[in-house]
This record gives C-alpha cells, structure tokens and sequence, in this order.
C-alpha cells in the first residue's frame, strides 16, 4: 500500500501545486493518466471551495491532503478546519434549464460525484474530512 | 494560464493556454467582460493548448455565452483535448456551446 501527504496553505495558488504532486504520485504508481487527469479534477473542485469559502478573509490556514493506494482502489482524503461544508447537500444542477436560466455555480460539486466512485463526508472534531475513493480500473464505470 | 488574443474581420480569437482554474479564471472573466463592453460580439476561444479546466473555467465560459446570447453576440470553442471535451461533457456545456474541430471551423461558425 502505497500513501502520499500534502499541506497547503488556503490559498488558490496552491491548486497547481496539488495537481502537480497527484500526477507524480499517479505516474510513480502507474495509474491511468484519464482517471489521474478525473481525480486531480475532484480534488481541485473540493479544494477551490475549502480555500474560497471556508474561512473568514485574511485567515491563513493549513489543508492536509492524503493519498492511499488501496488494491484496485485510489482513496484522496482531504480535510480542513474551515466552516462546516457538506458538499454532498449540494443540489445537483438542473440541466433541462435553458442557458439564460442557468445559475454560474454550482457546478464543482457535480463534477465531482460523476468523476468518483464514492464521496463521503464527516465532521470530526471541528474538522471537515471528504474522503472520495475511484476505482484504478480503467473499464470501471465512472458517476453514479 | 497564457491567454493570447488577436482579432481578425472582427472576430475576437481567445488562445487559452495551460490550466484554467480557479486562480486564473478571474482573469480570463476580466478580459472577457472587458472585450464584450467594449462592444465586441464575436468570440472564438481556442483550447488546443488549454490542459486542464475546472468549474471555475467553466463558469466564466458560461458567463460570456449567456452575455453574448443576450445581446446578440455569438461564441464558438475550438480544438478541445479530449480529457477537456470530457469535463464539457459532465457539465453539460456540450449542448450550450457551438464546439468545433479546429480554429477555422470555429470562426467561420461565428461570422
């Protein structure tokens, strides 16, 4: 078993940094470059609004991001000490909406659920813990 | 993100390069905004060179096309990778956006 930990700081600029570290660790495993290229997308999406809404202004804070390489299963657990943020309770968008009426946003959550296999959510001791896990097989069907 | 722009038969053409998200996006909304103030109406946005984007990127797409169907504007997408093509895919911006094979299909679409 294999596991990687990343701290960054709440900043955006740090999303290239994670989505550079995710790469390493996907080409030093092996893992397919698509679901490398999905996973590093969900882990962008949870991180853009750890980093955006999660606290107040001004506040610098530290997000820890792990890798595991379980068998035939890659699990990324990110978790921060920002405001509560389920991001499962997030409303999936509407898409028969024609394009005047539909709303910018809203969106990140819902690429993340059709990308992973699992999203699962937990507040443990003032903490948000997402812990999302995607199947290495490349034929696994992805969303739902 | 490298954002190049040159405007051809008033045609404003948007080269998006390396990642779009949301450290950049604003920029790009910036620009974009800026340039449909300043009266232009027809986009191409060529996404050859753009690796990555994320909802952030997608929004301020979403943005343009919805200023732009409002005022009598149109926009076209070029040459997307197919990871790209993909996340357009999930979001449901296949169906928004006019999306073509290469740049020159995508001016001539917007003319």
């Amino acid at each position: 078993m294999s596991s990687a930990t990343l701290r960054l700081s709440n900043q955006l600029a740090e999303l290239e940094r994670a989505s550079r570290w995710l790469e390493e660790f996907g080409r030093r495993e092996g893992l397919p470059p698509r679901m490398i290229f999905e996973v590093n997308l969900a882990l962008d999406e949870i991180l853009t609004n750890v980093i955006s809404y999660g606290y107040e202004p001004g506040e610098t804070h530290g997000i820890v991001v792990e890798l595991t390489l379980l068998p035939q299963t890659l699990r990324v657990e990110v978790e921060d000490d920002g405001r509560p943020f389920n991001p499962i309770d997030v409303p999936e968008p509407d898409f028969d909406k024609p394009v005047a009426e539909r709303p910018i946003g809203g969106l990140g959550v819902h690429l993340v659920r059709q990308v992973m296999d699992k999203v699962e959510y937990r507040r443990v001791e003032g903490r948000n813990r997402l812990t999302m896990t995607k199947s290495t097989t490349p034929t696994s069907p992805t969303g739902d | 993100m490298d954002i190049a722009e040159v405007k051809q038969n008033g045609i404003v053409i948007l080269g998006l390069k390396g990642r779009l998200d949301a450290s950049n996006a604003g920029t790009l909304e910036s620009k974009v905004l800026a340039l449909i103030d300043a009266g232009e109406r027809r986009f191409v946005v060529d996404c050859a060179q753009l690796d990555y984007i994320s909802s952030a990127g997608l929004r301020v797409l979403l943005m343009a096309v919805k200023r732009l169907n409002a005022n009598g504007g149109k926009i076209a997408i070029a040459a997307l990778q197919d990871q790209i093509k993909e996340v357009f895919d999930i979001a449901g911006f296949s169906s928004i956006f006019q999306i073509c094979g290469t740049q020159a299909e995508a001016v001539a679409t917007v003319q």
